[in-house]
């Protein structure tokens, strides 16, 4: 028998089986064969990308080797930077022109090194690359929302192996954070307290999810999980905003990051997964209402017409399994 | 430059991608494989392996022949593995700050051919009967008060989460609460129509029909588009001209005609790209029975629509799609449209 569970932020349900009859549940990984002839991202490739935005660099000028993270524009962008925030309807239809920012964010010159495999160190200099990128596009005017997300394997998405994150600018607001900001609203107006605070206190209190924990960041699988093996991180200290993440914080989110990872990629085999930075619309100052945090949702089944149709998930393993699984490996110390 | 549309019903935003663009007949590379069985192995569909499922819950058959055993045309079955089951109660309770509740409900599949035939090939008649055994099963569902609202798709080829056996079949799953998804769009239809006194729906079908440019095909009484705002590659939605909020009261007398409209569509689709893995679903109002009216079950009869997506899966969902409910669609709907409507194919 299953049981139905019920998303407190956005309300979706989710399909758990009961009791602990899911341990013995695996999962098949597409392999990551790797391979770093032409590619775009390695050292000595600079020029094809287009010019770098940023990068980290102890000697040498933009555009040559030597960097240990760097930022340029998507060559294929979904949207463009240049030019103005047209709006117009067609009778039924609204439309609007496609402004905004693509970057991509090579997270190591290593071609085989993923976020799993980076030192403590090297993880934390991505996170910096996210928070002064996050930092420097709030200033346009023209621009809504920064999403910050990392697609890993062919069937998460990603089109280039080399470990990279991408960066996407929204004139908009999209649907989904939308969503998650009304939830969150209506919590806190029913019980004024923020309602992700309220899962970190119950996760703490369990303990059973918990994969990572320190003063500043709790890693876990949450009880509400849509997908095998999905992991939340959460700040401990209420903010709604990640790009106000604070220097101390930014070591700390960047060892909950690496470690979690580290745990997904060790116990299920190097899978294909999405991360997504889950924060505030631009322009918000910080609310009391919803709390930044990062959702990691390996890729071990498809979406099928019934999720669709639905928006219901079926997750086929009850969240302190997948935590217990998770805690089970060895991970490196730094 | 890249455009962003907006779904007129439930707001959601679509890049159409005009750097990242490909061609109609560029999608090759996502194409559903040749179905391969393992030695041995039976597919529990096929006329003759009757053993291999759950008594069955209903079936068209030739006069005289028992239940589970051949001699069928359609046949429904409970789930092999159902995600949620028939028998026990709801049992809503809490855990802490969660809610939680027994997942009570229905699982059915309908097997749409006693041969072993994949959805494209199954004829007019075999897609008419089908439709009209989905129509009796879920009045009967109707029956059950736990279940709120019905849902039927088809998962085809493993990128759309179907399994490795191709036979042509339909899922029809009760859920015990309303859908999230239809709750969407049930607030988007309620929010149009409050605004302008019609439904979002209609004035799509009306505009589509003048403009022409996203009309695939079109049949006496059904209509298939390409969606303004397709998230998807060949995305295409299939409306009954007429309005109505259930499928389930549908004219019978219609059925045909739906059923040719669908299997042209389908079968230019391939004609264009290939066997494309893709999601069927209908999209329908949920049960009303007596329930108080209230909120969008106020107007719903007047402001939603019944259809059917077809979505084909041949781009990958990925991390920006999850994180902003934003899709980025490659293959502009015009051109998917044009590309599907000249097909020639015979059917």
């Amino acid at each position: 028998m299953n049981e139905l569970v019920r998303d407190p932020i956005t309300a979706r349900w989710i399909i758990v089986p009961m009791g602990s009859s899911a341990d013995t549940v695996r999962f098949e990984t597409e392999s990551h064969a790797k391979n770093k002839e032409n590619c775009p991202f390695c050292y000595g490739s600079e020029t094809m990308t287009p010019p770098e935005i940023t990068a980290h660099r102890k000697y040498g000028g933009a555009n040559t080797p030597n960097w240990s993270v760097r930022v340029v524009p998507n060559k294929f962008p979904a949207l463009r930077v240049e030019g103005e925030l047209e709006r117009q309807g067609i009778g039924v239809f609204d439309m609007m022109s496609g402004v905004g920012a693509h970057e991509v964010i090579i997270d190591t010159p290593d071609h085989f090194r993923d976020m799993a495999d980076l030192t403590h160190a090297e993880a934390e200099e991505v996170v910096w690359a996210y928070r002064a990128r996050s930092l420097d596009l709030k200033k346009d005017k023209r621009f809504k929302y920064v999403l910050i997300f990392k697609n890993y394997g062919r069937s998460a998405g990603a089109s280039l192996e080399h470990p990279h994150s991408q960066l996407i600018a929204l004139p908009i607001v999209p649907k989904r954070v939308h969503e998650e900001m009304e939830g969150a609203a209506k919590y806190y107006d029913y019980k004024e307290r923020c309602v992700f605070c309220d899962i970190a206190r119950e996760e703490l209190e369990e303990k059973e999810r918990i994969i990572y924990n320190d003063d500043k960041f709790i890693a876990f699988c949450p009880y509400v999980s849509r997908f095998a093996y999905e992991v939340w991180i959460l700040p401990k200290k209420h903010s709604s905003d990640f790009a106000n993440i604070d220097r101390d914080c930014v070591a700390c989110f960047a060892k909950a990051l690496r470690d979690s990872m580290a745990r997904i990629k060790g116990f299920l085999k190097d899978p294909s997964y999405n991360f997504i930075i889950h924060t505030s619309p631009i322009n918000g100052h910080e609310r009391e209402d919803y709390h930044w945090h990062v959702e990691i949702m390996p890729k071990l089944s498809k979406v099928a017409g019934f999720e669709w149709g639905s928006g219901f998930y079926v997750n086929p393993v009850l969240p302190y399994i997948a935590a217990r699984n998770l805690m089970s490996v060895a991970i490196p110390e730094r | 430059m890249p455009e962003l549309r907006r779904d007129p019903v439930i707001g959601r935003w679509v890049i159409i991608s005009t750097e990242r663009s490909k061609r109609p007949d560029q999608f090759a590379s996502a194409l559903v494989e040749k179905e391969e069985l393992a030695p041995g192995e039976r597919c529990p569909f096929c006329e003759g392996n009757e053993d291999m499922t759950f008594p069955e819950i209903g079936a068209i058959r030739r006069p005289g022949e028992p239940s589970n055993g051949p001699g069928w045309e359609v046949r429904v079955i409970p789930s092999i593995s159902p995600l949620l089951q028939v028998e026990g109660n709801l049992d809503r309770h809490g855990h802490g700050m969660y809610d939680l509740m027994n997942a009570r409900g229905a699982h059915e599949i309908v097997v749409e051919s006693p041969r072993h035939i994949e959805e494209a090939d199954l004829s007019k008649e075999q897609v008419v009967r089908s439709v009209n055994v989905i129509l009796d099963r879920i009045q009967d569902l109707e029956k059950d008060l736990d279940i709120k609202y019905v849902l039927v798709f088809k998962n085809y080829g493993k990128a759309a989460g179907g399994g490795h056996i191709l036979h042509a079949r339909s899922q029809i799953i009760g859920t015990p609460v309303n859908l999230k998804r239809i709750k969407e769009e049930l607030e988007g239809t309620k929010a149009y129509f409050t605004y302008k006194d019609r439904c979002v729906f209609c004035d799509i079908i009306k505009q589509e029909l003048q403009a022409g440019k996203r009309v695939v095909a079109e049949s006496k009484y059904f209509v298939a588009l390409a969606a303004f705002a397709s998230r998807f590659p060949f995305e295409t939605w299939i409306l009954p001209k007429e309005h109505s909020c259930d499928f389930y009261k549908v004219e019978r007398g219609k059925i045909p005609d739906f059923a040719e409209l669908t299997r042209t569509v389908i079968a230019k689709m391939r004609k264009v790209v290939g066997s494309f893995p893709f999601n069927f679903i209908l999209h329908t109002a949920p049960f009303r029975r007596d329930v108080a009216k209230r909120g969008y079950w106020e107007t719903i009869e007047n402001d939603y629509h019944w259809h059917f997506e077809i979505l084909p899966m041949l781009t990958r969902v990925a991390g920006f799609e999850w994180g902003s409910g934003f899709y980025i669609n490659p293959l502009p709907p015009e051109d998917a449209c044009k590309a599907v409507r000249d097909a020639q194919v015979e059917i």
